[in-house]
């Protein structure tokens, strides 16, 4: 029984889309609350083509982090699909070259999260399901994101929505907790975070960064 | 303009990060040590972006009771059910809810 991997592909990704939906929102506000123009800030969409990095990085020019400290932000937080491409490259490897670049191009975490789970093992059938999921979150993503800057700015400041982007971000740290070594990392970044705050660029966040990958590694090597 | 500029050499940076093992370098691993540090890297800097979140351009935290019941209950609800959205639904509740209360 081999089902349609087009029709697959759309119904796995509109169901994975919808948690996707205020992630578009909360983007939409960050753009409003950082000051930069709305297009200048949607164009991150395609340029960037992941939520959290877009945020991260609009997010940080808005509270006054120097270009550099912004960037770097930005692409840490986009680190992980380093690991996404390194697990997805053997499926890769009997590819056609240019889906290599086009289809790295759409390896976002939820893309990732269902192509690495495909148990037909058939390349012709991973290509086109990974095009038809990869080429709908794409389009989805720049329709609400383009959403999310017209209704972001409607919403009055003080229903408190622009708190979501921590919460989000909490969020995500949380998922991305499996040990009790992260905890005492996060909790690091935080603190050394907060005691830095006022260094000039919010050069602090790096440092604080910097120095819980650091406690982690030590960590690490008590462990062993 | 400067900023459209950052916006593309993240973009392109970003996109090497997605294209480098799938494009070329199929099997090459990574050193041990690499791998180990990569995997701190999430917590260290989501931890640091929260904080910098939290805290004003002068460096003071602003966050009052609903702000940190509304996180606390988000990193448990995240931490219980491994769903994001649901953690952001009920720190927004929670939220909306003390601050409505308490004003």
């Amino acid at each position: 029984m081999t089902q349609s991997p087009i029709k697959k592909a759309v119904l796995d990704t509109l169901t994975l889309f919808v948690p996707a939906i205020p992630f578009a929102l909360v983007f939409g506000i960050a753009v409003n609350e950082s000051g930069l123009p709305a297009l200048l800030g949607w164009s991150t969409s395609p340029i960037m083509f992941s939520g959290a990095a877009q945020i991260t990085l609009v997010t940080l020019i808005g509270e006054g982090a120097s270009l550099a400290a912004a960037a770097t932000a930005a692409l840490i937080v986009g680190a992980r699909h380093l690991f996404y491409s390194i697990t997805l490259a053997p499926r890769f490897q009997d590819q056609p070259r240019w889906f290599r670049w086009v289809g790295s191009y759409m390896l976002i975490d939820q893309v990732f999260a269902l192509t690495v789970t495909l148990e037909n093992r058939d390349p012709n059938y991973f290509r086109r399901y990974y095009l038809t999921s990869g080429i709908s979150f794409w389009t989805l993503w720049m329709s609400f994101t383009g959403l999310g800057l017209f209704i972001g700015p409607i919403i009055p400041e003080s229903w408190g929505l622009a708190f979501a982007t921590p919460v989000l971000f909490l969020g995500l740290l949380a998922l991305a907790i499996d040990r009790w070594e992260k905890v005492v990392v996060a909790v690091v970044a935080m603190v050394v975070t907060l005691v830095l705050a006022d260094l000039p660029n919010r050069s602090g966040m790096l440092v604080a960064a910097f120095l819980a990958i650091l406690i982690g590694l030590i960590l690490e090597r008590i462990r062993r | 303009m400067t900023v459209l500029l950052i916006i593309c050499c993240v973009g392109l940076l970003g996109y090497g990060m997605r294209a480098i093992f799938i494009v070329s370098l199929a099997k090459l691993s990574f050193p041990p040590l690499a791998l180990r540090l990569l995997e701190y890297v999430a917590p260290a800097v989501m931890g640091a972006l929260v904080m910098t979140m939290l805290t004003g351009p002068e460096g003071a935290l602003v966050v009052g009771i609903p702000e940190l019941a509304g996180l606390v209950l988000a990193a448990v609800v995240v931490a219980r059910t491994r769903n994001v959205l649901a953690g952001l639904l009920a720190a927004m509740g929670i939220f909306w809810l003390l601050r409505h209360f308490l004003s």
